[in-house]
Parts: C-alpha cells; sequence; structure tokens
C-alpha cells in the first residue's frame, strides 16, 4: 500500500465520520443508520493504520497489489449497503401505501358516521 | 350482484362531472368510487358539490394505491364484482352490464374489455406495445388475450380479496398474466372505447418506457417468483 493511499484512507475516514457526526448533533439522522457508517470509518482507519492486515489478507486470497484488495473491500461495503438500502425503501414504500390507502377509507368512513 | 365501478382520478376536472353523469344514467344499479388521488385541481371540489361518492389519498399515489384503496373498499363493502373505470371518459358505461353477465355466466375471475375484439385494435406505438404483451402473455401463461393493455378490466369476488391483500398487484397486464398463470379465469368480452374526453393522461414518455420495462420484465421474469 502506498502512502499516498494510506493518507488518503485516513482523510477518508476522517470526513466520513465527521460528517455523519455532525448529522447526529443536527439531529437529521437516526443512530441505528449511522452505525454502518461508523464502522466504515473505522474500517478505512484500520486499513491505513496497520496496513499488514490487508497486506497479508490480500496475498492469502491471491491479489497482486494490497490497493486492489483494500478496493474490492470498500466496493462490498458500499453495494452491501446499497442492496439493504433498496429493501428498506421498498418496505417503507408498501407501508406508505398501506398508511394512505387506510387514511382516505378510514376519513370517508369518518364522514359518513357524521351523517 | 352487486358491481362497484372503482374510479381513479388525478387531475380529472375537466371530465370527471360527464363520466360520473353518464354512468350514474346508464347504470343506476352500479354503485362507484372514486379515488381521488392527490389532486392538485377542483377533481376534489367537484366530488364534493355533486355529492359523487369518493375518498380523497392525502397524497398523490400513483394508479396501483388508488386502485387498491377501491379494492379494499370493495371487499370491505362486499361487492361481487368491481370494475376499473377511467374518470377520463375513455370507458362507455354501456358495457359493465355485459361484462358482469360474463363474469357470471361464465364463471371468469377477470373480464376484460376488449377494443380488438370489438374491430377496434389499438393502432401505432400503442398497438406495438400492446402485441408485445400479448404474445409474452400467451408465451408464459398460454392464455390468448387480444387487448391486454385495455384498461377496463372486471374482478370476481375473490379476486378483490387477492387485490385488497395483495403485495404489489398493480391493475396491470403483468398481473393478469400472473393471476392467469395461477389458475384464474381469463376472458374479453368485445367493447368500443372513446379518446380521452379532457384533463392529460398519467402516460408521458418516461412513463411509457418505466410502464413497458415494468410489465414486460414482470411477465418474463418476476412472475415465476411470486
Amino acid at each position: 500500500m502506498s502512502p499516498t493511499l494510506r493518507a488518503l484512507c485516513v482523510i477518508g475516514s476522517a470526513v466520513t465520520f465527521w460528517l455523519i457526526i455532525r448529522r447526529v448533533k443536527k439531529a437529521s439522522v437516526r443512530i441505528d443508520d449511522c452505525i454502518f457508517w461508523i464502522v466504515f470509518s473505522f474500517t478505512l482507519l484500520v486499513i491505513a493504520i496497520f496496513p499488514d492486515i490487508p497486506a497479508f489478507l490480500a496475498r492469502l486470497f491471491g491479489f497482486i497489489a494490497t490497493s486492489n484488495f483494500v478496493f474490492l473491500v470498500v466496493i462490498t461495503m458500499l453495494l452491501m449497503r446499497e442492496f439493504t438500502n433498496t429493501l428498506k425503501i421498498s418496505k417503507l414504500n408498501s407501508r406508505l401505501d398501506e398508511l394512505i390507502e387506510e387514511q382516505a377509507l378510514q376519513a370517508k368512513e369518518n364522514e359518513q358516521d357524521e351523517h | 350482484m352487486r358491481i362497484l365501478a372503482i374510479i381513479p382520478a388525478y387531475n380529472e376536472q375537466d371530465c370527471l362531472e360527464q363520466t360520473i353523469r353518464s354512468l350514474e344514467s346508464m347504470c343506476p344499479s352500479i354503485d362507484y368510487l372514486i379515488v381521488n388521488d392527490g389532486s392538485t385541481d377542483d377533481t376534489k371540489q367537484i366530488c364534493e358539490r355533486n355529492h359523487f361518492s369518493h375518498v380523497n389519498l392525502p397524497v398523490n399515489s400513483g394508479l396501483s394505491v388508488g386502485f387498491q384503496t377501491g379494492m379494499k373498499y370493495a371487499d370491505r363493502h362486499g361487492y361481487d364484482a368491481a370494475v376499473q373505470f377511467d374518470a377520463d371518459g375513455q370507458h362507455l358505461p354501456e358495457y359493465i352490464i355485459p361484462m358482469g353477465n360474463a363474469l357470471e355466466e361464465q364463471q371468469a375471475d377477470i373480464v376484460i374489455a376488449s377494443r380488438t375484439l370489438a374491430g377496434e385494435a389499438p393502432a401505432g406505438a400503442r398497438g406495438a406495445g400492446s402485441k408485445i404483451i400479448s404474445a409474452l402473455i400467451r408465451l408464459t401463461s398460454g392464455v390468448r388475450l387480444t387487448d391486454p393493455t385495455s384498461g377496463m378490466r372486471m374482478y370476481s369476488r375473490r379476486m378483490i380479496g387477492e387485490f385488497a391483500k395483495g403485495y404489489d398487484l398493480t391493475p396491470e397486464p403483468d398481473t393478469v398474466a400472473l393471476l392467469a398463470r395461477k389458475g384464474c379465469k381469463v376472458i374479453e368480452v368485445p367493447a368500443r372505447m372513446q379518446e380521452r374526453q379532457g384533463g392529460e393522461s398519467y402516460f408521458d414518455f418516461t412513463h411509457v418506457i418505466a410502464y413497458m420495462s415494468r410489465v414486460c420484465f414482470s411477465i418474463l421474469l418476476f412472475q415465476w417468483f411470486r
């Protein structure tokens, strides 16, 4: 791992951490939803401080360069996150539709009761 | 036989009143429910002023949600059949009773009003889309439909329950294909339709692309896992 990549990992980690903590302060993200970003930020930091860990794993899995392994780890983490987000949004949409339908029907029932 | 006409309406102030008047005079025995899908025009005021039977969705949610709201209403009020009916005057009320008769006589689950059987096949890009969907449905479920994109469909008591409680059942051809493959009986009756009498269609270019890709993927791929 080049010193540049290590420096970029530290910067990436710090920026991620700062962005998410700022959102927590502003009360615009729930703690449950931050966990991933804190883990992500921490992972980048560990990779930057202890490059021997990714280097060891890269050799173990037969990567030519450690940096390739680091990129793969980051991409995989983000893709997994994207997948769970899709599921979550889909679920939220269904719940929202359900609420809209119930609210509309309920309003009609109430109106009929009044008459 | 108690039939409910479900009329989703999104910004239909120009033609809603006329549509409901002709429905009331042609089919006095049929109940209807307008589902005002968060319209920003005077649709809601027109319903209230004329005392039309209607529900208001609090926000614009799309045709599927509007239709499912109608199906839930039909389910909870014990209707024997429900028909999807356009607010824009495209669908003619005189075909509702014949559709109900066909549903009852042939013990069908879904009755589609087919323009093609009445000798009025949709032309141009619409016709091409319709032919592709027909072919896909025939390929995957073996059912021959001449007008799968017709928006005027009647559903039996059993289907009302399915739609009211189902997950992600759109009032579109892919759902018809899915239900047909699951053993529901789908038939068609000939029916003429009119040009829309006013207002704007849900269907602009991006919606057409979204519609076609959803329907095609759904029929070809997703229905096998549902």
